[in-house]
Order: structure tokens, then C-alpha cells, then sequence
């Protein structure tokens, strides 16, 4: 899923060697490549067109272009200008040098081998923030030393090439500098290739691009942890003339390093990875209380470096991180992965796996590239995903299927007639058509955890993509049912399966994937002030019809339920028992969703009237039209989930024109006893109670256990929602009943949006203004 | 609450608004690139305003004063997307900062809606930085809706919005014409293509 966009085209560009022309043709360095590379001995025959080029140009008017269909934008992102400082990197200034004097032989300090490695850190997560090793790590010299010119033989990768006399040879502190930095490249190599394996974007969640530099690929992670035990061997070694301080802060930084590396390594085994990480988090503490220890080179870090690494790229400033957020971010990498790693020893259920990713995916910060891809390596890691029973199959099960005639074992040890013109019998029907299903939910299953681990802005637009897929399989599903549902008529057993039970499922996750993408807009602010009345409205009448789908599997429960105990048949009456938890906590949650949008839409609807939110003019916009962009994901779902536009203005707009509404607004506003007030009270309570019920019923009955903490604080937030809420209702009606006024200025009172990701919302996808008075 | 502060289109009698047009590269794209790479900390390369001005100068409009110097500019595209809609792109909006404030960009916005109208266009869409709250605004109070939210879209790591303005109705509905690809513009990568590096920059109301 590499996506080289344009945005970050320069860097792109450098794939594409387009230093273009306005010629005809072009005459990008693609087409030159194979002359420097002559193949199975062709000679190249080399034309010279200047002449040609230069007649041809003559006769253009300036400001003529000539210009091809194949001359795209991409490529005129990706061109430079030569000579231009700002974008040529060649471009030396007067009396500027081409490369930098810094000898990295130069013996170092204590103090300066601390500050190298503690600014090292330092673009190390820079560079796992998003930025190209070009603007961080691949500015060290020390570091270009190693890796250029490329050598196989990790004893010839020194600061040096080749023979040097005995007395420049690099000192104990350089040889401790270069254990330090081949570790730090090795653990670069692995993060590429754990992240570059995994569903991700170029550029935009990381930059993979190492410049023809290869990061000792080939060398096995146990070199490297020799190389870093005889540094500390060096450093611990008593002749070393060094203050004790010194000492052990250079030894933790070495000890972090192979602790690091260690985590990193792609191949550790999967009962060890928990051990990892909690160790490098430990000492942490020491790298941030010895920082100050450490003396800054400036020389040995410089923008320069990006000469030798691409010639295409304009140079671009060093990224530079505060040692104190570079820790912090090595901590948050540290503890997201220390979390992932509970991954593997979650119950095997695909609904805690789902709890899981999504709750992961939740956190806040958001974690990076790398733990995402740390995780994702573990949810498909074959030994992980070892389970009997198929994870779509056992997803299927818990909700429509507890103790069904559907899944009877049995129906699988039938063999289908000799003859194949003969009807196969209907247990062996079932059997046929739920492995069918199986297999054709393997992919949209796949695709909603793939979209679970991508960035925040990612999962939301990959999820309206997600749900399409889920729309398509819904229909299938249809026609699996009818299936079922004639091959349960020839058992007899129609009233022991659930009416389009597959159906109902997969609708089922489709609604809670949709109602995932309308919280996620509100938590990145996609909706406008004046839209969170239309879009919460959207949300409850899915939430609703989430919830009613769930109905129709309760009473079937209850119905099954009585069956089996009529029947005496204890065991299969004990698993619908059994199930009932989950249904009754997705049950209240949906209650709880649809009665807090509702509840919120119906309050944004009074501020809206009473002028409270801004109301841009619009002069260039149709109302219908926006609604129309707003429903865009949703418009070819079937059923359909989009509301017509005449319904959709009703509900929003009751009193007609927010600028001129109804004399009824007025009346209504004034009578606390009116809809108005106490739809708003009624949806708020019911709310609050659903998400009690929630909350009583725990993580484990909707199988939330392995995230119980992240799972109580989301249910908390939703209540504190809820709660904040009853305040804003409050703060308005006050206002109101005690003015009998119908604007915001003469109510003396102001509506405050707080903002997305300042931990100024309880919940970022529930937006709660607050009201305040007005000075 | 009307949208506060919505900036008065005063008629400024010294400025006057033009239609760009090939022929007067010469006089004017020096002082174009000049405006637009103010803010930009990567110039673009000239082929970039070559590839819009060339291809859709008649959807450049500069603002100039009483002596001809550039004031503003706004630079877009218009062709068929991938998506199936026609689409218009801003790609490029500056005024210089001595006149911010009057106006003068959503002007130049409005010009340039209403050529891409004229043309047909099913949407108009742009990028801006999700801090740029100016920008947001000046769109906003024209008709624009976020669409998206960009993750990490600017070199400097900051994330955009995609603000979509519909024309035509339908337009969600459009689907890619399976024989229309290639309009001249191959799409490598299958991304949401964008101009980064702030291009939106420069801009108030």
C-alpha cells in the first residue's frame, strides 16, 4: 500500500529523475540510466540533438509551451531548478565548501560521546515520527562513515576506509561511538523491515527510503550485540581514564542500545517479546537524568549529507527534536509496543482481538508507525491466529448462532450422495453453506482489521471503504440465508434458526462500522458547528436501527431459549444463557449511542435557532448539495442508510429557516413542558442509563476483558458525556426562563466548541458545548 | 450568530481583478512565483506554474493595483478525476500581506468558482493546513465542507483538510468511466493527490 504521494514530491521525484525540459520528449535521466549500465554488452550509439534542440526552441515565443500529454503533474512537482539555492542542493554559496572538514577521527570527549549519542537518539525518533533519515540520522557524519562506501564486512565498516597510520586510528571513545551507531543502524534496518511488511503509507506514516544505503541486511543482530558488549567492556575497563559519572552514563546508553536492538529483532520469539520491552523502559530514566552530562557537537551533524544521499531532492532543514520529547516518544514507543505484546495472550476470540486493535488504535498519543506495525505483525502471526474454529466462523457463532441446528457438528460428517444428480441432504447443505460463508467473509474480515491499524485519519476513510465491501458481502449473505433457511424447512427446524440470521450479522457489524465512521469525523472535526445537529441526528438512526436488529436476535434468544428447556435440553439452553451477555451489553451500548446523538442533535438544533452557533453565508452552496457530500460514503449502501434530503431538512429544521423560524420556536422555548425541552431530557437519561448498564455489565460480557482499563475509561467518558451535556441543557434553559428572550445576546450567555485533541472533551467523538455566561 | 467579521467585498477603486492568459507570462509570472513561494519553505519549480498557467490560465486571476503590480493570485485546474466527476482544483491562492484583510482572496475564490461553474465542474476541491483557521474560514463562508482529514500531508508534518464544494447534483453518485482512463494524467499511485508544502499559505480574510 506504498503511496508516494505527491505532497512529499521531491522525494518522489528522485525515483522519477525528472529534471524535465519543455522539449518534446523530455530527456530525463530514466532514459540515461541504461547508458551508464550498458546491458549484455550493447554498445549505446549516442545522438547528438543540441543542435536539432536548440532550432527547435528558436522558434517558440516566450511563455510557448510545448508540453505532452505525459508531462504530469507529479513530474512537474518532482522537477528542480538548477542553481536555484533553495532547491538545488549543489548550489554552493560564496565561499561555501561542497563537504564538510569534520575528521571523524578526531578523539572525543566523554562528554561529547554523550552529547553525539543522545542528539543520535534524538533523530532516531524523529525519524519515527515520519521524517526521511535524509533530515535526521543520515545527517550524521559518523554514521555516513559506516555505511559509505557499502561494505559487506562489518570490521571495514569503521569512520575509516582502508589503511591509516596506527596513530590516527580512532581511540577507545570512537571505537565505543561505533558500536553504538552500527547497533542504532541495525535497529533502523529492522524497524524498515517490520514496518515495510505490514499495511502502511510512504510518507505519510514513515519514510522506508535509505538512499542506496543498506543497513548491514545481511549481518545477523548477534555481531552487533558483540560489538556493543566489547564497548562496554572498554567503557568498564579500569585503565579508561574517565569520571565515574561519565562512565556510567556512556555504559547505560550502550546497555539501552542492545536492549533496544534486542526488542527490535524480527525474529525474537513470541514468549519472549513481553520481556523486552518493560526493561528498556526501566532505564529510561537514567538517559534523561544524565542527558545534561553530554556535550553538544554541532560539526558532526550536517544538512550537507543530503548531497551525497539524492541530487534530485532540494536540501531540507534537519528535523530537530528536544532530547526531552525524543525520550517521550521513545517511552510512548516503548509502551505501545509493551501493550501490543498483550496481544498474544488475549482470550482467542476475534471479538477481544477486535476490542483490542480498536482500543489500540484509540490511544492517545496515537501510537507510531512502528508500534502499528509491531502489532500487526502479531495479529497475523501464524502462531497466534492458531485457533480450531475459523474467526469470522466464531464471530458468527456468538451472535446468531448459540446452540443453532445451523452449526451441529454433526452436519459435517455427512458425505454427499454418490450420485451428484441426487439433492445432498440438508445437514450437509447447512454444513456446505456455512463454510461457503466462511470463506467469503475472509476478505472484508481481513480488510476492517487491516483499515483497525492504520493512522486515526486512515481508519476513518479506509472504514467507508471497509463498509462497501461488508455491503457486498450483506448480499451474499442474503442469498446463503434463503438457503439455510429452505434447508431448515425440509428438517422442520425453521423456528430453531434465526430469519436471516447471516444477514444480520454481517449488517450488524456494518452499522457499528458506520457509526465508528461518523464519531471518528466528529473527533477530527470533519463536521462544522452548524452540521453536528444533522450528523448526530445520522448517527442515532443507525445506532437505532443497529439496535433493533439486535431486538429481533433477542427474541429469537428468548424463544430458543424456552424451546430448549421445553425440550429438556439443559446443555444447548445453558449456551443461549450464555450468550445473552453480549447481546444485552451491545444492546444497552446501542441504546446508549442512539439516545446520546439524539440528545445531542436535539440540543444543536435549539442553539441553532437561537443563533448561538456560527451560520456561515454560503453564498456558493446548496443546502441539498452539502447534504449530498455528507452522505457520500453512505449513498449505495443497501438497505439504504441515507435518510432523503426533504426528511433529513424536517428534522433538523422543525421551525423552518434558522434565520426566521416558526412562531412556534418561540412558544416552544419558552414552555419547559415542551417537546422541545423534554425530548432533550428524556433521550439524555435514557442514555445515561444505557450507558450504566454498560458500564455494569463490564468488558467481559462484550468481550472487551483483555482492554478492561482503556474499555471502563471510554465507557466512563461517554457517561461524563452525558453528564456535561445535562449541564450545557441546563445553562440554556436558565438563560431562557429567566429572559424570555429568544437570541444569544440578550440571553447572556456564549456556546464554547471545545476543541479536538486537547483533552478538552470527555470523549473526542461526543462534542459537548459548553455554555457560559457572558461577562 | 451570522458568521462574524465576514470581510465587506468593498469596492476597492485601485484594484482591479484579470483574467491571466499565457501571453502575459513575460510581465507577470515572475511576480506570480514570487508572491506564492513567499511563504513556501520548498519553492515549486516553474514547470509547476507552467503546468497550470498553460493549461488553464483562464482559471488564474491576479489582483492589481493601480500600477499593475500583482496584489494577489489565484491559480487552479479543471479536469475529468479519476473519481468520475469533473473536478476543479484550487491549487495555489496569495495575497500580499500589506492587503490582507480586505477581502481581496475570497474575491479572487468567488472569480475562480464561478469560471469552474461556468465550465461545468461537478466539485471544487483544495487542501489547506488544519491550523490555517484564516483559510478554513474564508472557504467555509463560501460553501466549502471538510471531506477528509490528511494525515502528516504537509512536508512539515502538519496534517490538511480536504474542503469539497458540490456544483452539481449527483455528483457523489459519479463513478470512474472505465474507458476514461488516462486523461492526459497518470495517477501513479492511486493517491489523493496534493501540492503540499503549504501551498494555501499567505492567505487571510
Amino acid at each position: 500500500m506504498a503511496d508516494a504521494s505527491l505532497r512529499h514530491s521531491t522525494a518522489s521525484a528522485q525515483d522519477q529523475n525528472t529534471i524535465l525540459t519543455n522539449n518534446e520528449s523530455g530527456c530525463s535521466k530514466a532514459q540515461e540510466q541504461p547508458l551508464r549500465h550498458p546491458l549484455g554488452g550493447i554498445t549505446p550509439k549516442i545522438h547528438d540533438v543540441t543542435e536539432k534542440f536548440t532550432k527547435a526552441c528558436n522558434a517558440l515565443e516566450v511563455g510557448q509551451l510545448v508540453k505532452d500529454d505525459y508531462f504530469t503533474l507529479f513530474e512537474s512537482i518532482g522537477a528542480i531548478e538548477i542553481m536555484d539555492p533553495k532547491m538545488d542542493s549543489g548550489f554552493l554559496q560564496p565561499g561555501e565548501t561542497l563537504e564538510d572538514d569534520y575528521d571523524c577521527l578526531t578523539p572525543l570527549l566523554p562528554e561529547e560521546l554523550i552529547g553525539i549519542m543522545d542528539q543520535l537518539l534524538c533523530y532516531e525518533m524523529a525519524w519515527h515520527t515520519g521524517y526521511p533519515l535524509s533530515q535526521t540520522l543520515f545527517t550524521s557524519l559518523y554514521i555516513d562513515k559506516l555505511l559509505w562506501p557499502e561494505t559487506r564486512i562489518l570490521e571495514r565498516a569503521q569512520f575509516y576506509r582502508g589503511d591509516i597510520p596506527d596513530d590516527k586510528r580512532p581511540g577507545p571513545l570512537l571505537q565505543v561511538l561505533r558500536a553504538y551507531c552500527l547497533a542504532l543502524i541495525k535497529g533502523c534496518d529492522f524497524v524498515i523491515a517490520k514496518i515495510a511488511a505490514r499495511d502502511y503509507f510512504e510518507e505519510e506514516d514513515f519514510c522506508t527510503q535509505t538512499y542506496n544505503r543498506v543497513l548491514f541486511v545481511s549481518i545477523p543482530m548477534d555481531v552487533f550485540l558483540r560489538e556493543l558488549d566489547s564497548a562496554m567492556e572498554v567503557v568498564e575497563d579500569e585503565s579508561l581514564e574517565i569520571n565515574t559519572a561519565l562512565r556510567s552514563a556512556i555504559h547505560s546508553r550502550l546497555e539501552f542500545r542492545k536492549d533496544f536492538l534486542r526488542a527490535q529483532d524480527l525474529d525474537l520469539p513470541l514468549d519472549l517479546i513481553s520481556y523486552s520491552w518493560p526493561t528498556i523502559l526501566e532505564n529510561l530514566g537514567t538517559l534523561k537524568n544524565t542527558h545534561q552530562l553530554g556535550q553538544v557537537v554541532p560539526g558532526a551533524f550536517s544538512t550537507k549529507m543530503q548531497r551525497r544521499l539524492a541530487s534530485t531532492v532540494p536540501p531540507r532543514p534537519i528535523v530537530e527534536l528536544e532530547f526531552k520529547d525524543a525520550l517521550e516518544k521513545l517511552q510512548q514507543l516503548c509502551t505501545d509496543c509493551k501493550e501490543a505484546t498483550r496481544f498474544i495472550s488475549l482470550p482467542q476470540d476475534p471479538l477481544e482481538y477486535q476490542s483490542f486493535l480498536w482500543f489500540f488504535a484509540s490511544r492517545s498519543p496515537a501510537p507510531l508507525a512502528y508500534s502499528r506495525s509491531y502489532l500487526a505483525t502479531l495479529l497475523f502471526h501464524p502462531d497466534v491466529l492458531q485457533t480450531s474454529v475459523s474467526l469470522p466462523l466464531s464471530d458468527v457463532k456468538t451472535l446468531v448462532f448459540p446452540a443453532s441446528p445451523v452449526l451441529d457438528p454433526v452436519n459435517w460428517t455427512f458425505s454427499p450422495p454418490r450420485n451428484p444428480m441426487l439433492p445432498k441432504p440438508p445437514r450437509l447443505q447447512l454444513a456446505m453453506l456455512v463454510d461457503e460463508f466462511v470463506d467469503r467473509c475472509g476478505q472484508p474480515y481481513l480488510d476492517l482489521w487491516v483499515a483497525l491499524g492504520q493512522n486515526r485519519c486512515r481508519l476513518r476513510r479506509m472504514l467507508t471503504h471497509v463498509i462497501t465491501g461488508w455491503d457486498m458481502l450483506q448480499a451474499d449473505a442474503s442469498s446463503v440465508d434463503a438457503d439455510i433457511s429452505q434447508a431448515a424447512e425440509e428438517l422442520g427446524i425453521t423456528d430453531q434458526v434465526l430469519e436471516f440470521s447471516l444477514s444480520t450479522w454481517v449488517y450488524h457489524k456494518k452499522l457499528w462500522m458506520i457509526e465508528k465512521i461518523i464519531l471518528l469525523g466528529f473527533e477530527q472535526d470533519i463536521y462544522l458547528p452548524d452540521e453536528f445537529s444533522g450528523m448526530y441526528l445520522f448517527l442515532s438512526l443507525i445506532a437505532t436501527r443497529r439496535k433493533e436488529l439486535l431486538k429481533r436476535v433477542e427474541a429469537h434468544y428468548l424463544r430458543r431459549g424456552e424451546q430448549l428447556l421445553k425440550s429438556r435440553n439443559l446443555r444447548d439452553a445453558q449456551e443461549v444463557d450464555d450468550a445473552g451477555p453480549y447481546l444485552d451489553s451491545l444492546l444497552a451500548e446501542a441504546e446508549g449511542v442512539a439516545s446520546l446523538s439524539l440528545a445531542l442533535a436535539r440540543f444543536y438544533i435549539i442553539l441553532l435557532y437561537l443563533h448561538m452557533l456560527p451560520l456561515p453565508k454560503r453564498p456558493f452552496a446548496k443546502e441539498e448539495l452539502r447534504y449530498e457530500l455528507r452522505m457520500k460514503p453512505f449513498l449505495s449502501l443497501q438497505p439504504p442508510e441515507a435518510p432523503p434530503f426533504e426528511d433529513f431538512k424536517a428534522h433538523t429544521q422543525p421551525y423552518g429557516d434558522f434565520a426566521a423560524p416558526d412562531p412556534a420556536f418561540q412558544l416552544d422555548l419558552n414552555d419547559m413542558a415542551s417537546d422541545l425541552w423534554t425530548e432533550v431530557d428524556r433521550h439524555l437519561k435514557a442514555a445515561k442509563e444505557a450507558f450504566a448498564d454498560v458500564k455494569k455489565m463490564g468488558p467481559k460480557a462484550v468481550k472487551a476483558e483483555g482492554v478492561a482499563t482503556a474499555w471502563n475509561k471510554d465507557v466512563q467518558s461517554a457517561l461524563a458525556s452525558c453528564i456535561a451535556l445535562g449541564v450545557a441543557v441546563a445553562g440554556v434553559k436558565g438563560a431562557v426562563s429567566k429572559t424570555n428572550a429568544a437570541s444569544s445576546e440578550s440571553l447572556g450567555i456564549k456556546v464554547v466548541i471545545p476543541e479536538s485533541g486537547a483533552g478538552k472533551r470527555y470523549a473526542e467523538g461526543w462534542i459537548v458545548a459548553k455554555i457560559l455566561k457572558m461577562e | 450568530m451570522e458568521d462574524q467579521k465576514a470581510p465587506e467585498t468593498k469596492e476597492e477603486p485601485d484594484l482591479q481583478y484579470v483574467q491571466y492568459e499565457p501571453a502575459k507570462e513575460e510581465q507577470f509570472l515572475p511576480a506570480i512565483r514570487q508572491l506564492i513561494s513567499k511563504d513556501l519553505s520548498e519553492p515549486y519549480s516553474i514547470y509547476v506554474y507552467r503546468y497550470f498557467l498553460y493549461q488553464w490560465g483562464y482559471l488564474c486571476y491576479m489582483t492589481l493595483d493601480a500600477n499593475n503590480s500583482l496584489i494577489g493570485v489565484i491559480v487552479c485546474k479543471l479536469e475529468p478525476h479519476r473519481s468520475g466527476t469533473f473536478r476543479g482544483y484550487i491549487a495555489m491562492l496569495a495575497v500580499q500581506e500589506t492587503y490582507r484583510g480586505r477581502g481581496i482572496a475570497t474575491n479572487l475564490v468567488r472569480l475562480a468558482i464561478e469560471a469552474m461553474a461556468s465550465r461545468s465542474a461537478d466539485e471544487i476541491v483544495l487542501e489547506t493546513e488544519v491550523t490555517n483557521t484564516a483559510s478554513l474560514k474564508l472557504y467555509e463562508r463560501l460553501g466549502f465542507l471538510r471531506s477528509k482529514r490528511l494525515h502528516r500531508y504537509y512536508l512539515n508534518g502538519n496534517a490538511a483538510f480536504r474542503l469539497i464544494l458540490y456544483l452539481k447534483e449527483g455528483t457523489a453518485l459519479k463513478r470512474p468511466d472505465p474507458a476514461g482512463q488516462g486523461h492526459g494524467h497518470v495517477h501513479e499511485h492511486g493517491h489523493e493527490h496534493g501540492y503540499g508544502m503549504g501551498i494555501e499559505s499567505g492567505m487571510t480574510s
